[in-house]
């Protein structure tokens, strides 16, 4: 590794991954160069409608992140670029960077698109996956970041026909364009940068499904992919989010989806579980049903349903038993065009039990795997990186992150198919990963930003700019966005008021700015979305022109408007107004609001000593923050103790020893091992955890990683037979050669032991890949051995589906049962007897079993409700905790501070809890590598006229952040202390205590012009 | 002359000579028949002023805090727990405070008297019988006839907090059932209720009387009269009287002492106990609190357990 | 102004197409994020209510809900974290004593009860947020429009 080390980082590809890792690093201090194949970040996420599990909307949660990353000082976007040299080691690497010219001037563009409306040339719009035309000098989508058009050179016609011969053919656009920001003599430029470590997230392309003849697709127009389909249910894609059969326009009433296209097919190379095809699947049809306005009839084909995801099961089932989404477990042998002309498929399959059968339906998607894009192999093999037989990258075993070279991670689907939370799990352990090696260059090529002066506001008249959203069609289908914009502006303080079709946009916030100047507007409302979301976004534009950021206010018109009254769009219309006008009266109330500094307490705390807590602690001391790592059992390790053998093979027990010497010999790390938590008061920056032995620790940051428990089955005679075992006590009992499984001959699995059921209606995710691996090693020993799995739905996703191919090639028998006819395990005499009904003879079997192991379920941690109830975080239903987002923000609780790692947030591998872990690391690094907390400043004030000293707001505040001063006789609010909350506020009967942002005068008023 | 009232003036008499106190703040014979009144002492000279008797209905503590200085107070049991609840609220500081409990039989209600004989032309009380002549006849009536409602189910008759006390006590007569006229009151149909509260608001002309008699509406703003925002639109009707009247209520949750000298006070004869034991009853009933018994403990909004009761949680 | 405009719908509220109006204070990090949950999940519910966001429901002054009886709402839905679950530790508790107490209040003096509702929803519970909007509006429909005991009736709420 270089002694000379760079406190910048590279990262490549520009999706959601790398827009994560690089808001993650700079604002933990370092320089990013963000480098993107394409004109615009954003990745596939803005092509997709919504997300599952919680339908959010893509790009809606993702346009705030593009905006943030795109604006971002210390981030440098390098669009149309890729890597094409690379020198050094970890540390300090030399990249050269080929920049393909745009031919047009980032700077100069305003994202008008006059260009685009007189360019002649039409061609494939590949943002919508050819569905619809773009022009040759094009915006792949309207919140794009860079918020500027870009040159195709191989459609334009002055590019392609004209330049070479000098000749001037077209540039109509030249003519067009107000801003001069067009330039057809750009050039290839080549850029040299210094990093001290890269990132590589390039993403994925999906299977080209033409390659499979008997799928249609190509030949039969009513075949799409999945990703075609997600742009015809987007309200940006190529039909305005109406559902239509692009080729004829019709509105399908009847949609089949194929799973498994280009996945799980040892025949073409692609023996992996693409892993997130089936949830999207689901996503659509249920999508489907939303969006069209005529009863839609979805049925998924499918092998197996692979829905392991945190919260993905009830999402399933939802599907499945209130939406009649029709689930058909089949092998699809061909589909082909129906033959009355109606351009309908038609799909033969065969069912389980192997009859035959044909449908006809109005349009087939294929649900299209993942698989490694060109600009992946090509980046891999410029930097000489390891790849797997798919080709995508080979990350070291257990590192969750790491490729094979020293200081170079990689993120998202590079590695292999992954989902959003896990792709931005891993972007912030890849950010953590790079932190902890760069840790001592940290703030040293960082610069900050400066904004405008604030405007002085105080006793100028109210001049109120309205801003409402269309939301592309989320808010304008439903309510009357020009009415709304109409009603605006016959009210008070209101000096224009205008619609936007996404206010959120680049341009539209360019816009903003320009109008705020125009008007001399003091006061900005916009009807849009959540403020929870969206808040922040809007607010810096305000800062950026010259605002104070609180001379605002939000109407919420989507989410708790259009989205829940979509049948009464007269209704949401008279709502929308009156959610405005409520905005506008608060909004023409509020005061600038500075914000306050507190101090940062620069040491982390993390619960739990198992691997999640031991990782995320190790990665936190590297990223040199002091570690108080705090586990109540007499030693580290936790449940990887009882493991043997990791899902690639590992040596659990010596990478068990290995990090616990590591965490146990770190300079930074202080161990509290056998120490239990009695109590938790703080807050970001200023946490003080109690321990059982009185001693106090003072830390900025907490992260929870206090791991799961095995459910302990009260089924299959468990407990009363010592031959019925769970996974993790049949692979001790193998480790040490037991007598009960080196002797035993027929062994049956049992999947799903407590998962998947009334009590615990979540996948617990890992069984079955753990039985699949057990089921092997039992084979092996003893070639000879029956071995029976039980299963409902073989969840072996990503790279275990060759386990589960080699499984069944060796012989093990995979028998599948259903939810509601499950195996009996009863006794005959000394004798085990397992009996299942087996759905391809339809017959009851019998099995004896020497060995039953059952696939107990991963349950919620015990101490759970504790921390939840010391940290203020909460836990789902079934008692996991809940992540601020599921998406984006999948290890952040929504109080700032807390972070939460490993299975206390959902059952998951060993792989994956390491890179959770990190995630968490890296994402309390953040938070930690802050010089202050800053608060927004919204606290309480007290007029000192009013207060009588009574104490009430004193006894009510829960921070301890007001307190009488009784020499003068009145409350004094400590404003660092101050949460806002409000508590005090309507506690005071003397109205003496008032809340900033949430006075009684705005509520008043409010309510006066309810 | 009762003995109470000679030690009453025996001690102000010792407490101003020896200077420990600037004032002594007690009741002296008004001008109007039946209705004794706040008086300052302080000189000795002034001490022979000083009475305790039936007519001594006003709840002292409302002027605890608003004179400064050292100061004695004559105490009932209702004054000495709103003086508790201003202590706690830091209205007054201990040293200051000299109290001078003395037990309560209750005060005499004149309305009632009023109610039968027209105003009240003159009045003599003894041997425990009260000598009415009225505008419209005479009477004469035993001090049970005409005691005060709040005196009737007074069940701190007796200081909570005193520094010296004076005369004998009175016994607590043990109450069957704790506020019986709220439980009468919420057995009524909604509709009843309405129309007695509605009744009650459209006599109050919102002159403040029970607000500036209470001990414990010390608010340098009263929500009533502020501006910024306006709570009130200045309104005199039944739906802004019930505004006022519900909204001093709320503030008095957990605070009311029920001494029922903002009922008293009304000119208008508005039934404001009504709200208040209204909420009286709900905060013992809900939190086990009692208003001003001790200093020790916490008012009852000041406070929360984890199983507080949520029957007010709508119904799902 | 606002209120003149209220009162013509009021009058016509003998027809079906009555529907109440109904404020909403709703706390910003559990209520109002079970609302936003409720509309990604594109949960519909009945389009009455008109949302206060508050930092915690231990904002709530209960002068409030007094006002906006007085302003003429036909109803007041309050709702916070669970308990235990407030963002700022006990802002729910506290506010809790203060809902107890005035919905008692408010019921005794002839304050029809379903006007004013209470309830905790989480971040996660969009379903239980329709629930208890449609479940509000349909008990403050049947009580038609707000003449109640606190309703100001020259509508003299405003201060235009």
């Amino acid at each position: 590794m270089s002694q000379n080390k760079v406190g910048a980082v590279m990262i490549v590809g520009a999706g959601i991954a790398g827009i994560q890792s690089a808001l993650d690093l700079a604002e933990s201090g370092y320089l990013v160069h963000l480098v993107e194949e394409s004109s615009a970040i954003g990745g596939t996420m803005p092509m997709l409608d919504k997300t599952f599990p919680t339908n959010d909307c893509s790009m809606c949660i993702l346009s705030p992140k593009l905006v943030e990353c795109g604006r971002h000082l210390n981030i440098r976007i390098y669009t149309n670029s890729q890597v094409i040299k690379t020198e050094g080691e970890a540390g300090n690497f030399k990249v050269t960077i080929k920049q393909q010219p745009r031919f047009v001037d980032i700077d100069k563009c305003t994202g008008c698109g006059s260009c685009a409306e007189v360019c002649p040339v039409k061609v494939d719009d590949e943002f919508n996956q050819g569905i619809g035309k773009r022009k040759a000098i094009y915006k792949q989508y309207s919140q794009a970041f860079p918020n500027a058009y870009a040159i195709d050179p191989q459609k334009c016609l002055y590019q392609t026909m004209g330049k070479a011969k000098g000749k001037d053919i077209c540039k109509k656009c030249l003519k067009a364009c107000q801003a001069g920001a067009i330039n057809h003599d750009m050039e290839v430029k080549e850029i040299e940068i210094e990093v001290g470590s890269m990132i590589l997230n390039p993403g994925f392309k999906v299977f080209d499904a033409a390659s499979l003849e008997y799928y249609g697709y190509g030949k039969i127009k009513s075949v799409l992919t999945s990703l075609e389909f997600e742009r015809l249910l987007s309200a940006s894609g190529p039909f305005d989010g109406h559902l239509v059969r692009p080729f004829d326009q019709k509105e399908p009433q009847k949609i089949a989806w194929i799973q498994c296209v280009g996945s799980r097919n040892a025949k073409i190379n692609k023996n992996y579980c693409s892993g997130v095809c089936c949830m999207y699947a689901i996503k659509e049809a249920v999508i489907a049903k939303e969006h069209s306005h005529i009863p839609v009839d979805t049925t998924i084909f499918f092998m197996d349903m692979r829905t392991p995801g945190k919260d993905f099961e009830k999402y399933y089932n939802n599907a499945k038993n209130n939406q009649g989404v029709r689930f058909i477990r089949s092998r699809i042998y061909e589909v082909t065009e129906a033959e009355d002309g109606s351009g309908d498929s038609v799909i033969r399959y065969s069912n389980e039990d192997g009859q035959i059968s044909t449908e006809q339906f109005d349009l087939v998607v294929l649900s299209v795997g993942l698989e490694p894009g060109e600009s992946s192999k090509a980046l891999a093999e410029t930097l000489d990186l390891k790849v797997n037989k798919f080709g995508f990258a080979e990350l070291e075993p257990l590192t969750g992150v790491n490729t094979s070279r020293e200081g170079i991670f990689a993120a998202g689907a590079f590695s292999g198919p992954r989902d959003i939370p896990e792709t931005v799990m891993q972007a912030s352990a890849a950010a953590g990963a790079a932190s902890a090696l760069l840790s001592q260059e940290r703030g040293t090529l960082v610069s900050e930003k400066e904004y405008p002066a604030e405007k002085e506001v105080a006793g100028d008249v109210i001049r109120t700019g309205v801003f409402i959203c269309h939301c592309g069609v989320n808010i304008g289908s439903v309510v009357n966005v020009p009415e709304v914009v109409e009603y605006a502006k016959t009210l008070p303080t209101v000096v224009m008021a205008t619609e936007k079709i996404y206010a959120c946009s680049q341009d539209a916030q360019a816009s903003m700015k320009e109008l705020i100047e125009e008007y001399k507007l003091n006061r900005i409302v916009v009807s849009s979305c959540s403020p929870r979301t969206h808040e922040p976004l809007f607010q810096e534009t305000l800062k950026e022109a010259g605002l104070n950021a609180h001379l605002f206010d939000m109407a919420n018109i989507r989410d708790q408007c259009s989205w829940v009254h979509m049948n009464e769009p007269e209704k949401a219309t008279e709502k929308a107004k009156d959610l405005t006008r409520l905005a506008i009266v608060r909004a023409s109330m509020q005061q600038p609001v500075q914000p306050v500094f507190m101090e940062m307490n620069h040491d982390a705390l993390v619960v739990g000593g198992g691997v999640a807590g031991m990782t995320s602690a190790l990665s936190l001391a590297d990223q040199g923050f002091v570690v108080h790592l705090v586990e109540k059992a007499p030693e580290l390790g936790g449940i990887a103790k009882r493991f043997s053998t990791g899902f690639r093979g590992e040596d659990i027990k010596a990478f068990l020893a290995e990090l616990v010497g590591r965490v146990s010999s770190h300079p930074k790390i202080t161990l509290h091992v056998g120490k239990e938590i009695k109590d938790v008061g703080g807050f970001l920056g200023n946490f003080t955890t109690t321990l059982n032995d009185g001693e106090q620790l003072r830390h900025g940051v907490a992260v929870i990683a206090i791991g799961g428990q095995e459910y302990q089955p009260k089924e299959y005679l468990y407990g009363q037979d010592s031959r019925v075992m769970t996974q993790i006590q049949m692979d001790e009992a193998l480790v040490r050669h037991d007598d009960l499984v080196a002797k035993a001959q027929n062994f049956v699995f049992i999947q799903c032991v407590g998962s998947r059921c009334e009590e615990n209606p979540y996948c617990s995710r890992t069984c079955c890949t753990k039985s699949v691996k057990l089921a092997l090693k039992v084979k092996a020993k003893n070639p000879s051995a029956n071995v029976f799995v039980l299963y409902r739905d073989m969840r072996t996703y990503s790279y275990f589906e060759e386990d589960y191919e080699l499984a069944r090639r060796s012989g093990i028998l995979f028998v599948r049962y259903s939810e509601n006819d499950k195996p009996v395990v009863s006794k005959e005499g000394e004798t085990l007897v397992v009996t299942v009904k087996d759905h391809v003879l339809d017959r009851p079997i019998e099995i004896e079993a020497d060995v039953i192991c059952l696939a107990a379920a991963i349950k919620a941690p015990e101490d759970g409700k504790k921390l939840s109830k010391w940290f203020k975080v909460p836990l789902n239903n079934e008692g996991f905790f809940l992540e601020a987002h599921m998406k984006l923000r999948p290890v952040d609780f929504s109080t700032d501070g807390v972070f939460m790692a490993g299975i206390a947030h959902s059952p998951k591998n060993m792989e994956e809890v390491i890179s959770q872990a990190k995630a968490a690391a890296g994402r309390a690094g953040v938070a930690l590598s802050k010089e202050q907390v800053e608060s927004a400043g919204l606290t309480a004030y007290v007029n000192k006229r009013k207060c009588t000293a009574c104490g009430t707001c004193e006894a009510v505040c829960s921070a301890k952040a007001v307190s009488v001063d009784l020499e003068n006789r009145v409350a004094v609010v400590n404003d660092a202390l101050c949460k806002g909350c409000g508590a005090c506020a309507s506690s005071c009967r003397c109205g003496a205590i008032n809340l900033r942002g949430c006075t009684n005068e705005q509520i008043v008023e409010m309510l006066n012009f309810f | 002359m009762s003995s109470v009232t000679e030690e009453i003036r025996e001690t102000a008499r010792q407490l101003l000579a020896d200077g420990k106190v600037d004032v002594v703040i007690g009741y002296e014979k008004g001008s109007l028949p039946l209705k004794a009144t706040p008086c300052f002492v302080r000189t000795v000279q002034d001490v022979d002023k000083l009475i305790w008797d039936e007519t001594c209905e006003n709840n002292l503590a409302a002027f605890s805090y608003k004179i400064s200085g050292k100061k004695a107070i004559i105490t009932k049991g209702c004054d000495s727990r709103a003086l508790v609840v201003l202590l706690q609220e830091n209205q007054l500081v201990k040293d200051d405070l000299y109290i001078i409990g003395v037990s309560c039989q209750g005060v005499v209600d004149k309305r009632k008297i009023e109610n039968e004989l027209g105003e009240i032309i003159e009045a003599t009380i003894a041997d425990g019988k009260i000598s009415v002549k009225g505008m419209s006849g005479s009477g004469e009536f035993t001090f049970a006839e005409v005691k005060d409602a709040t005196c009737q189910t007074c069940r701190y008759p007796n200081p909570v907090i005193e520094d010296i006390h004076l005369g004998g006590t009175v016994e607590v007569p043990e109450q069957a059932v704790l506020f019986a006229d709220v439980l009468e009151m919420e057995a009524k149909s909604d509709s009843e209720r309405e129309a007695y509260f509605g009744e009650q608001m459209d006599k109050c002309i919102r002159c403040y009387s029970c607000r500036n008699a209470c001990p414990l509406c010390y608010c340098q703003e009263c929500f009533v009269d502020c501006n910024t925002p306006r709570w009130l639109t200045g309104g005199v009707n039944r739906a802004e009287n019930l505004f006022f009247q519900a909204g001093r209520v709320l503030h008095l949750a957990g605070r009311c002492v029920d001494c029922g000298t903002c009922s008293r006070a009304c000119p208008q004869g508005v039934d404001i106990r009504a709200l208040n034991r209204k909420m009286s009853r709900d905060v013992l009933e809900m939190y086990q609190h009692e208003s001003g018994i001790s200093e020790d403990v916490k008012p009852a909004l000041n406070v929360y357990s984890g199983d507080d009761p949520e029957a007010f949680l709508v119904k799902e | 102004m606002f209120m003149e405009e209220r009162q013509v719908n009021v009058s016509d509220t003998d027809n079906k197409t009555y529907q109440p109006k109904i404020a909403a204070f709703l706390c910003n990090w559990c209520s109002y994020a079970g609302a936003d949950l409720a509309g990604v999940s594109r949960f519909q519910y009945p389009a009455t209510i008109r949302t206060i966001r508050v930092p915690c429901s231990g904002r709530i002054n209960p002068l409030y809900l007094l006002k906006a009886m007085a302003n003429g709402a036909d109803g007041v839905l309050v709702s916070g974290c669970h308990p235990g679950d407030c963002h700022y530790i006990s802002g729910n508790y506290v506010a809790r004593r203060k809902f107890a107490l005035i919905k008692s209040l408010l019921k005794h003096v002839g304050l029809e009860e379903d006007r004013v509702s209470f309830s905790w929803v989480s971040a996660a519970e969009g379903v239980r947020f329709s629930e208890v909007v449609k479940g509000v509006t349909e008990r403050v429909a049947a009580l038609g429009p707000n003449n109640g005991v606190f309703k100001v009736k020259d509508g003299g709420g405003t201060d235009e």
